[in-house]
Formats: structure tokens, sequence, C-alpha cells
């Protein structure tokens, strides 16, 4: 197999002795001699593998330098092919050669990587006490010749610090209080009133959330909903409104249940681990279970590293990273350290709460238990005398139905219609019928081919569709099978013409050998004919008929030996039964969420060679990064250590104020969000493939704040706002737009299009409909049905309780939500660390026609004429309303001019389509 | 946001606004400045036929004498192989008899007969392997060439290469089955982390494209109205905001739905289809899925006629309750199933294919079949079905660029493994771009950390099915 991620890389200068001659081959060389691209069939990763050598022969003989055909082509100058090795390498490697050629570790991976001196994983840049957001965006651009713009005026501001901390347009009443206010700190008081509201929580929240890969269904093919998955959503916008330091947040979010066990606020953080995908089908092969396994780790061992640290070692699931200093060993640490975490749910809830909670069921299931118990053991010490009685018992019965066919028969009975009504059905569960054969002598009447007609209700599948029609069971064919809508059902025949039965043969799986599922077997069930259609008459039924289900058989048996008393005794045992089940049922259940749970492995975590988890390789010990290892001293554990150590020792590295990268990657997030371009351009990805930061020195003392700070982001999002650059207007400037064009260096501040949530929650806020509930349960913008596999369908109506932000929209996988998706909202499969931002046909579709918007319309309409009364005062609100400034002359005439022609909602739609809307200055 | 760029608006003006503002409004600077296609290609556009539930390659193309012989022996070597399900009894026949069809004299199921005869003109690759059991995930690797969701589509991929001919409608189409939507569901024609304009537009003959009306309260003289005020309002903001590309682009985009709203109903109106058409592909069929299916077929060629670049055209949707009933999954009872599915394939997508051809698309349309992965040679222990088997089936490819009437790789005697030439899911989708003119390994998207490709790092194309 080709390989082609394999570049070379410019090497640091370092000094080598004889000994790294394994370093300089892996510099040198390692790009195309390693053990997968193996040009020219020479690997030269290992000595075993070098001696061994290539097309060519052995590139290495121990010992002899000079006879070595890597030292004599290197010393040709033939290879490497791109530039002639110095001469101080070329004399190590002799000399190592020479020597023996000792090779006694693994090849570093620094020298033919980015090595443990790539930028990102250094110390914070040392910068000068007195330097400033302002004085380092300024150094940076008249290094680049630009100039700064003025600042903007306090309409735009208000509008674009709304926007960015809260997600939603100011009222026209902060707007004008905002313009009007003489004090000269009101851009500050502004921001810290914007900073105190809840929604703030809503809007970064929801930026983290998509970090955090947060859905609320399983995905994969069954893709179920996880209805109690949303405490860990609520515990982000907590955790942001609280401004709870971010430090604090990672720990609780890898660790929480160790931290601070029993504390359900603080517990719910872990729903972080297990935010992703899951697959829920069963595969019945170890290796398929073992490769799902693997997929779940994966997904956590990807959020957690590219999330919180900006590595990519996901990439080194197979193999090496190609490009960074990550192992694949480093990828298995990590799986070590989560290898304790399930996909589920946890109980959620005090621990004072919990104990109160579970008393009194403990003791209802100790009193159940104990009934259970006696009940057995009076069966077993009935069993001879029902084993004695049971042929005779069975003799006087009717046989139970089965799947291949039961036979009903009955005295000849006129009838242009039969009905059958099925009250119960095995296992619970649909009723299932494959053919329903009614006889007049040997003709079956009621086959469609001889002119008979069917009607039942049949189950609906997620598309809404019935694919199990009742003509199913009058086609004379087997294979397909009718399934009743519900446990009990009725379906009725009609003939061609009035018939004389005298048999009825009714099946669910024939011709047996094609073993179905036991289930959906009509148990109880009568039959009823009619001449008109309207006065029925019962001509058969299911009494008398040993009981289907083996159990039930076995409790028939034995009521039949029982005398008077043991009879008394065992309806006492059973109404007992009955209640205190009733009863567990009723009793409070003991709250729980999908935020995973934990057990500790039972084997140690193994390197998967080639990432195939059948191929096993080394054990490995729960582990800190190699990566960081010249950063910050690392961990290492036992492979037998507490799972939940694991998690927290990880959760500490990662925090540890010696960990630059941490800082500088939340940094780099925070102003991804403020400026809708982070500083290094891809937040999730510091590594040699990420880009590089345009102004280093800027986000290194953006990552000190956050450690002076002591991580509490609030005062970092002061501080940015506070900031000219972030003031400056987003007006063009084409001296600077020739030099920098997308505004990369801060030259303005650069207008960008919201988001779809907030496109969404802005129209709510306009039309007067959002309801601001923080926090609780979501809503669903989709019709959600489950046959096996759950289905999403549109909602053509959205009720009131999905008038709320968007964050709070139970979320599933790989679906398209209308609008939402449209509008660039991620599919929550992976994580996001960058929405695309797309301009599309679709979207217009979706703001002109969808539903919502013309319901939201009507509403906004409605607004308009409630709050204003005359035409005038309704468009100025209007335009205050949506864009946050009264309309000009020239639009407040073309407005009449619609409103008169067409009416007000109209109006109202074309607002929510026009750009100023949807984009921010 | 882009600053002006004067480029965007000349191109928009000579009516190639659609795709140039897809390129300039994507993340397009970050993902480099390769040109497409990169060589001269056969094929200019893609039907991908997909039969979801693992359309078993043993009952269907993959003809296998010595199955038929050792009928109710054990599997030799795997006397007690656990899969998918479960345990596995010995192994089974398939209910149909194959027949040799056409000058190659290819083994083809009986119960394919329209398909049969066209068995010449297709190119087999018989030693597909999938890496995932399940069917969600292999049906979206099939389509995406991950197992995990969230990576695009090959259409997608497609589209983001090729753009659209026909900037009034999207790129990339897909049609669910009537049934419903196939496992994993729209995963499976997502654009994953490409811009969104390139995911699929899913709508079929009896479910029009979502929000594509306008609402019946809006007049066509409010909407006209609507959109005059809108003008109004967008060309002041932008004057206020000179020098805002992107704000023109919405505008542009605007314009663009307008034009789909005209031209995506007269796509999916088949009433102008003749008779003999509307026979040769089933239309009117008494059995409405048959019916329906065909219909989609005709869907199919109408929007691949109108220089759609990818259409996916489903046979089948995820399971139900029932198995069996709704897609190839046939665990229990093989031989009802496929007497129901296979009768929905066949005379639908032989019409297709024959239309294709006498109308001379099929001389740069691409048409390709596909499943996700195969079934035991097998029964499934105590059922007369099969058990899924990622470790063999068969795929084929046909028309533009594809060498007619080949077989290429095997599986063993049984159909049970790919042993010769063994393929995979990036071989397949390396070989359908080389066909499109597109280097597979130089088609990327940067996302977390790697240059991702529709063929991961893999992929060698097949050139023995290449004309």
């Amino acid at each position: 197999m080709k390989t082609r991620c394999l570049i070379l890389i410019a090497s640091v200068a370092l000094a080598f002795a004889a000994e790294d001659g394994p370093a300089i081959l892996g510099k040198r060389c390692g790009g195309c001699h390693n053990s997968q691209a193996k040009v020219g069939g020479l690997d030269l990763t290992s000595l075993a593998s070098a001696r061994v050598g290539g097309a060519k022969g052995a590139a290495i003989i121990p010992g002899q330098a000079d006879e070595s055909l890597l030292y004599r082509r290197i010393r040709e100058g033939s290879m490497p092919p791109s530039a002639r090795l110095p001469p101080a390498e070329q004399e190590a490697l002799r000399q190592w050669i020479d020597r023996g050629a000792k090779w006694d570790k693994k090849i570093d991976l620094a020298g033919r990587r980015a090595g443990y001196d790539w930028w990102s994983l250094q110390p914070l840049r040392k910068i000068p006490p007195d330097a400033s957001i302002d004085s380092l965006v300024r150094a940076k651009l008249a290094e680049k010749k630009l100039t700064t713009s003025p600042s903007a005026d306090r309409r735009t501001l208000i509008r674009r610090a709304t926007f960015d901390l809260l997600g939603l347009p100011p009222t026209p009443a902060e707007v004008e209080s905002f313009v009007d206010d003489p004090d000269p700190n009101a851009y500050e008081k502004l921001i810290d009133r914007l900073l105190a509201s809840p929604h703030y929580g809503e809007r970064w929240g929801r930026h983290w959330l998509d970090v955090a890969r947060f859905g609320e269904s399983n995905g994969y093919e069954q893709n179920h909903l996880r209805p109690r998955a949303w405490h860990y959503r609520d515990y982000v916008i907590r955790g942001f409104n609280q401004d709870k330091p971010f430090s604090q947040m990672v720990r609780e979010q890898l660790a929480g249940d160790q931290i601070a066990p029993g504390d359900p606020e603080v517990e719910a953080a872990t729903g972080f681990l297990v935010a992703g995908v899951h697959d829920t089908v069963t595969i019945q092969n170890t290796d398929g279970e073992m490769l799902k396994r693997a997929n779940d780790m994966d997904d956590i061992i990807t959020a957690t590293a590219a999330g919180f640290l900006g590595l990519t070692v996901n990439c080194a699931r197979c193999h090496d990273h190609k490009f960074d200093p990550i192992e694949q060993a480093d990828y298995y640490r990590l799986a070590a350290v989560f290898s304790g975490v399930q996909h589920g749910e946890r109980p959620l809830v005090a621990t004072t709460e919990k104990e109160k909670l579970e008393k009194p069921l403990k003791e209802s299931e100790a009193v159940l238990k104990d009934l259970e118990s006696t009940i057995a053991s009076f069966r077993k010490e009935m069993m001879p005398r029902v084993e004695a009685a049971q042929p005779k018992i069975e003799a006087a019965a009717r046989p139970a139905v089965a799947r291949e066919g039961t036979e009903e028969k009955f005295a000849p009975v006129e009838a242009k219609y039969l009905r059958m009504n099925i009250e119960a059905s095995a296992g619970g569960g649909n009723a299932q019928l494959d053919e329903l054969e009614i006889f007049s002598g040997v003709r079956n009447v009621a086959l469609a081919s001889n002119g008979a007609t069917v009607e039942a209700v049949s189950r609906v599948s997620g598309e809404g569709k019935s694919h199990y029609p009742p003509t199913f069971v009058i086609d004379g064919k087997y294979a397909e099978r009718w399934f009743a809508d519900s446990k009990s059902s009725q379906l009725t025949v009609a003939f061609a013409k009035q018939e004389r039965i005298e048999r009825i043969f009714f099946s669910k799986d024939r011709p047996l050998g094609d073993a179905r599922t036991l289930t959906g077997v009509p148990t109880l069930y009568s039959f009823e004919a009619s001449l008109d259609g309207k006065t029925w008459r019962k001509i058969a039924d299911s009494e008398g008929r040993l009981p289907y289900s083996p159990k039930d058989r076995e409790d028939y048996f034995l009521l039949a030996v029982l005398d008077a008393q043991e009879k008394k005794q065992w309806d006492d045992w059973q109404s007992k039964l009955t209640a205190v089940k009733a009863k567990i049922a009723k009793m409070p259940k003991v709250p729980v969420s999908y935020i995973g749970s934990f057990s500790q492995p039972k084997e140690p975590t193994y390197l998967h060679k080639g990432g195939n988890p059948s191929n096993r390789g080394a054990d490995i010990a729960p582990a800190s990064l190699t990566t960081l290892s010249k950063l910050l001293p690392g961990f290492s554990l036992d492979m037998s250590a507490p799972e939940g150590e694991r998690r927290l020792a990880l959760a500490n590295w990662i925090v540890d104020e010696r960990n630059a990268l941490t800082a500088r990657v939340l940094a780099n997030r925070m102003w991804h969000y403020h400026f809708g371009r982070a500083l290094a351009g891809t937040p999730s990805d510091l590594g040699k493939n990420g880009e590089p930061p345009s102004n280093p020195d800027l986000l290194d003392y953006l990552a000190g704040r956050i450690h002076t700070s002591s991580w509490k982001l609030k005062a970092l999002h002061r501080e940015v706002m506070l900031s000219e650059t972030y003031q400056q207007s987003s007006e063009t400037n084409q001296a600077n737009a020739a030099v920098d064009a997308d505004a990369v260096f801060l030259w303005r501040f650069p207008p960008r299009r919201l988001e779809a949530e907030a496109i969404r929650d802005s129209v709510l806020a306009v039309s007067g409909k959002l309801n601001p509930k923080v926090g609780g349960p979501g809503f669903q913008l989709y019709q959600y049905t489950v046959d096996n596999v759950a289905t999403y369908l549109p909602k053509e109506t959205h009720g009131p309780e999905t008038y709320r932000r968007t964050v709070y929209h139970q979320s599933p996988r790989s679906v398209r939500v209308d609008v939402l998706g449209a509008y660039d909202c991620p599919d929550p499969s992976l994580p996001e660390p960058k929405r695309v931002v797309t301009t599309t046909a679709l979207q217009a579709l979706s703001l002109l026609n969808n539903s919502f918007l013309m319901e939201q319309s009507d509403f906004f309409a409605e607004r308009l004429r409630k709050e204003r009364n005359t035409a005038r005062a309704q468009v100025d609100l209007a335009f205050e309303l949506t864009f946050g400034r009264m309309p000009t002359e020239v639009e407040r005439t073309a407005a009449f001019k619609l409103i008169d022609q067409h009416g007000l909602t109209i109006f109202c739609r074309a607002l929510f389509n026009a750009n100023e809307f949807v984009y921010v200055f | 946001m882009f600053s002006d760029r004067r480029q965007f608006l000349t191109d928009f003006g000579s009516g190639l606004g659609g795709v140039a503002l897809a390129w300039l409004l994507g993340n397009r600077p970050l993902n480099g400045a390769e040109k497409f296609p990169n060589f001269q290609p056969k094929a200019k556009r893609i039907i991908q036929i997909f039969c979801p539930g693992a359309a078993s390659h043993i009952d269907l193309w993959d003809h296998k004498p010595e199955l038929e012989r050792m009928h109710g022996k054990p599997l030799p070597g795997e006397e007690n192989v656990v899969t998918f399900q479960g345990k596995n009894g010995n192994l089974m026949r398939s209910p149909w008899d194959f027949q040799p069809q056409g000058e190659t004299g290819k083994m083809i199921t009986s119960m394919l007969p329209n398909l049969g005869q066209l068995a010449d003109k297709m190119a087999f690759i018989h030693s597909m392997q999938s890496r995932s059991n399940t069917h969600g995930p292999a049906c979206v690797a099939m389509n995406t060439g991950f197992i995990f969701e969230g990576f695009p589509s090959a259409g997608s991929w497609v589209s983001y290469a090729l753009g659209a001919e026909n900037q009034n409608l999207p790129a990339f189409v897909a049609i669910p089955d009537v049934r419903g939507i196939p496992p994993s569901g729209p995963a499976n024609w997502t654009s994953g982390f490409l811009p969104a304009q390139h995911q699929a537009i899913a709508f079929s003959s009896s479910d029009p494209i979502r929000d594509l009306k306008r609402p019946d309260s809006v007049s066509p003289d409010a909407e006209r109205a609507t959109r005059d005020f809108l003008s109004l309002l967008n060309r002041e903001h932008q004057q206020k905001h000179a020098g805002n590309s992107d704000l023109a682009g919405r505008v542009a985009a605007y314009e663009l739905a307008a034009r789909m709203q005209l031209t995506a109903p007269e796509v999916s109106d088949l009433s102008k289809e003749t008779r003999a058409t509307r026979d040769l592909y089933g239309a009117d069929d008494a059995n409405p899925l048959i019916a329906t299916y065909a219909k989609n077929a005709m869907l199919a060629r109408r929007l691949i006629e109108r220089g759609v670049r990818f259409v996916q055209l489903y046979c089948g949707s995820r399971a139900s309750g029932a198995d069996g009933l709704l897609n190839w999954d046939a665990h229990r009872t093989l031989k009802a199933d496929y007497e129901r599915h296979c009768p929905i394939l066949d005379r639908p997508t032989a019409g297709l294919i024959r239309d294709l051809q006498s109308r001379g698309l099929l001389d740069d349309t691409l048409v390709l079949w596909t499943t996700e992965f195969g079934r035991m040679p097998t029964h499934q222990e105590g059922t007369a079905g099969r058990d899924h088997n990622p470790e063999a089936f068969s795929v084929w490819m046909l028309g533009a660029g594809v060498k007619p009437g080949v077989s290429y790789g095997e599986t063993d005697a049984f159909g049970r493994r790919a042993v010769k030439d063994v393929a995979t899911v990036h071989d397949m989708y390396a070989t359908v771009l080389h066909l499109m003119g597109i280097d597979h390994e130089k088609l990327t998207w940067y996302h977390n950390g790697i240059a991702r490709r529709l063929t991961d790092v893999h992929g060698n194309v097949v050139r023995p099915i290449i004309a």
C-alpha cells in the first residue's frame, strides 16, 4: 500500500555524535526509507531492516562503514537526492557504523517530522510587560505596512458586541440608550452588561459544544435519540455563565466524577467524554465488537486531544503521526487513560438524594425477591404432582397456537364478513400474520384472487408509510406478513359473496424452516362472522387452548393440580407480586444522564498494529503524550492504575501551566470566535499541518493572560472587546485591502455572516416569540419515529415549545434540519473547530419558503400591529428590530408600497431575507 | 469575508455565477489551487445505483458452481464460524439458477433477466472487501471512503472538484427509495466538512425538493414585489459597505434560487416522457414499488441529461422491524426477500441503461452499481437466509471509459472471501475519479490535521476495467 503523507522536514541544526546514527537516518532518510513507504525496498527504521536492505542489497554492515552501501551512497553524494549530507553528519554516521551500528532505541521522530521544537510545543514567549493587544496588533500592522481603521460608530458597536457575546440582536431600547449615553465609559458598561447576561453562556457554550462534538443521538445506522444528554449542555452553559476557570472545566469534563463525586453539577461534565457517536448495533463476532470499541475510543481521543491541546493525535491510530512528533504509542497511552469509559447513562443526582431514592426501592426489591423465591420453591415442591398429571391435562386441552399455523373448526355458518379480534400476541409487540385462510369446503374464500378484500390498521414505518399491509394475509403467499399497529388489533375480511364457512387456518411463519422470531403470534383472539357487517356473532376463539409461551404453560399445568387452599395461597402470592411490582414501577427513579459510566478495564490496553484491534501489539500503560515531554514533566501510571485516576492525571497534566499548549489553544479559539478568524487559522490543529499564527506574540500574550487571569474567560473577553483593534470600523480601505484582503492582520474588524443558530434565534427575538428560558430538556425541530432505526422527518408546524434558543435543540447526528442545516450548522458526528461559511441557493429557498419563516413572519407582523398604530411607526419599529436602525426615506417609501399591496407579513418575510439581517459589521 | 473581487462579478455576469460563487465563498484558499480535471476525462457524469442492506454477490453476480455442488455441507475450515448475527449453518446454494449471458457468457442470476442481457457492457469487480460488517458504517464507507460519519460523499467530492454543468441545478442529487432513506440516512450524501453547497439535494419522483416551492400564502405578485424590495435593501446596504463581495454573493444566491425554482420542477415532471420510455423503465407497473423506482430511475436520467454531475439512486431503504422487507438484508428468508427485491431493481435499471445508451448519454456517463458488503455462502443457523460478509462482495460499472464485458478479481470457490486482486472502496473510487479525469491523490481538503481524500491514504486505479 502506498503512503503519501510523508514529507521531509528541514531540520534543526544539532551537533551529532556517533551515537546519533539512527537520529540522522531518521531525519535525512526516513521520509522515504521507512517501514511504510519503503522506497527502493529499503526500510531504515531499524537495524534489522537496514541490514536486510533494499533492492540493491544490505545497506549497513555493522563495523564496516566503507563496505556499507548506505555510507558509500551518502559519501558520494547520490543520497539523499535533495542535498548532500553535512560533513559532520557524514562523519558521525561513519563512526557509528564502524563502532557496530548500535541501535538501541526507536528511530527519533523529531528528525523527519515537525520536531519537539515545533512552535506550539514551546513555552510561551516572553512578551514585554507593557505590551497590549493593540500594541502587538499595531506592531504587526506596521511590519506589513498596514494602517488601522477608525473606531466604528456606537450603533455598529452594540450590534457587533451583542451578537458576539449573546448571539442575539440588541433591542431597539438597548440601541437607543447606548447611542445616547453621554458617559464616556458607555461601551465598557455595555460589555459588562453583556458578560453578565445568562445568554452569554448560551452563545459561548454553543461554541464549545461544536468543539466537543455534542450531539443528542447515537449516530450510525440506528441513530436513536439520547433523551437525557442535555445535562452536559447545561453544564457547559452554566460554566461559562459562572465564569468558572476553564482549567477547572477541563478537569471536570475529563474527570468530574473524581473531582466532586455525588455533585451532579460537576459530574454532568463527563458528558464530554461520551458526547460523540456510538454504534449501538450489536455484532456477534468478537472482531466486530472490538473494532466498535476501538472506534468509541478513537472518538474520545480525537475530541480530547484536538479540543484541549490542538493536537491531531487521531492521526497516530495506525502509525506514528506523519507530520507531528506523536508516536503511535502516544495514541494508545491516551486509549489506556480512557479505557474505563463506557457510553451510556449514569445516575446524576446528589449522593444524599440518591440514597433517599434508592432506600425504598431496595426495600421493595427485597420483598419482591423473597416473594419470587417462595413461589419458586413452591413450584419445585409441586413438580412431581404436575409431572404426573400433565399428560391428562394436555389431552383435555386444545393445542396451543403455533407459528406455523393454527386451525379453528366450527359448525358451518353463513357469512359475508369475518373478523379476527386479536387481544394479545406472543412477546407483546405487534401481532403478525402471513396468511389467514377461511374455508368453505376446500375453497379458501378469503383469497384476494377469489374476490375477497381485507381491512386492518397496520404498523407504520418511520416515514409514515405502511410496508406491512393486511393484503399480505389474503395474497396466497406466505413470505410477507401483515403487522398490526399495536398489541391488540382487528382484521376484517369481506368475501366476494355470502359463503358457508366451516374452517379457519391462520399462520405467522409458514413454511417453518424460515425460523423467524417467536414473537407476534396471536395468542388471545376471537373470530366473529357477520352477514351485513353490522351484527356480529362469535364463531370461535382461543378459549381452552394451552398457553403459547412455555412459562405460561407451566403455570397452566400447576394451577390445574392445586387444591382449593393451595389455589388461594397461589392467588395471594400473585396479587402480592403484582402489587409490589406496581409499587416499584411507580417509585421515583434515580435520575440518570448520558454522561458515560466507568468501569475498571479487565485487561491492559495494547497497541493496535496498523490500527487493527485484532492485531495485538505491546501493552501500553496510561501516560501523557511524549509530544510535550520537552515542555513539562509527563506522567505514567501503572497498567492497573484505577481508571478514574488515569483521567484525573491526564486532566491535571493538560492544565498544568507549564503546558503552554493548552492556554495557547484556548486563546486562539477565543480569538476565532471574536474575530471570525483564529490567529492560527486551524484552531484544533497547531501542528505542522495547521496554519502558523499570524501574530505569534499576540497569541502568546493572550495565552499568558489566560494564566494571569486564572483561566477566567470573562476577563479576557473584556480585554479583547475593549481593545481598539476590536472596536475598529469594518469598512474597507483599498490600500490595506491590496496587501491583506482578508484582514488577517486586523487592519479592520472583519465583518461576517451570522451562524445558523444566531439567525434562527434572531428571527424569534425579532418576532417577539423567543422564550428566554435557560437550560432544561431540549426541544425537537423534527418528527422523531423509531422502527428499529430512528427517522427524523421535517416538521411543517412548529409549536411554542420550539420557540427557544437553538442551543436547546436536540441536535441529532447526520440529519440536516431545515434552515439550520442550510446555514452550515455542522453535523455533530465530528468535532467542528471552525464552521465553514457558505452562501448557497438552498439558504435562500429556506429563508424564503420554510414554514418556520412563514409562521414567524406572521408573528412579526402581529407584533408590529400590536405595538404600533400607524404604518410609519410599524415600518420604523420593524427596521429597528431587524437592523438596529431607522429606515431611510427611500426604504420607508418602498416598504409602504410593499405593505399596501401585499400586507405586513410579506414585508416582514422580506426583512428576514435581507443581507443586513444576517451580516454583522 | 472576502474583499471585492471584480473577477467574481465578471464571472457572474457571464453566467458562471453559481460555480464561481461556490468557489469564492467556500473555504477554498486554505485548500490549494489544484485545477480539475487533472487530465482528459472519459466520463462527465455519474449515476450510482445503491442497493442498501448488502445485496448478495453469490445470489446475483458472482456465480459459484462449487457452492451448488457442496450445498448442505459444512463450509470447509469454518464449520463453526460466528458472523454478525451469530452462528452459521451449512453451505446454501442460491435459490435460483444462473444463466450465461451475451457473448461473454457471463453467468448472472435468472432473477435479473433484463440486467443479465446487459452483462456484456458491465465491468465487474468481484473481489471487493469492506472494513465494516454493520450496515450503517459500511454504507457510509461505500459512499465516503470512511466508516465514520461526517466525511464527504463521493458526489460531494466530485461537485467540489468539477462543479455543476448546469448552474440552475445542484451538482449532486440523491434519490432515496420510496420506502425510506438508507442505513445512516443523509450521512450517505453529506458534504461532511466540505462546504455545504456540495451536499446532495435529496429528492425523488414522489418527494420534491424541500422548500423549493413558494408558499401558497405568497402570490406570484407578492413574490416579485418582495424581490424588488429586497434588491433595494441589499443595494443600499452594499453601497454602505462597499468592497465586501460576499454581500453580492448572497444576492447572486437568491437569483440562483429563483432560477432553480423554475428549472427543478421541469426536471421532475415526467409527464412528457413517451409511452415507450415509460414502458422501457416499467413506470406504470402494477407493483407500486417497481413503478416508483422506475420513475426515480427516469428522474436520474433527466437530471444527468440536464448536467447534474452525480446522481445517487437508491433501490431499498434502511432495515425496518421486519427484516428483509425494505432492503437487501436477507437474514432469514432469502428466497422470498429477493423475489420481492430483484424485480424492483431489474427492469427499471436495465431500462435506465438502455435509455442512456439510446440517447447517447452512455458515452460520457458512468453507471456504477454498489452495495455495502456481501453475504455468507452459508445459511444463518435456523434460517433460510444469509448473514453479513464484509470479506467479499461485487460491484460493477459500465458506460463512459469502462471496458465492457470484463470481470476483475475473484472470490474463493464459495464466494466466502475475495482472494484474487482484492479491491476496496478506495480502489473503486480511485478508478471512478480517474474516469472523471481526477487524480484521486490530488483531490484533497484539509480537515483536523490532514489533507483528507475520498480515498483516505489508499486507492489504486483498477486499470484492467478501463477501456
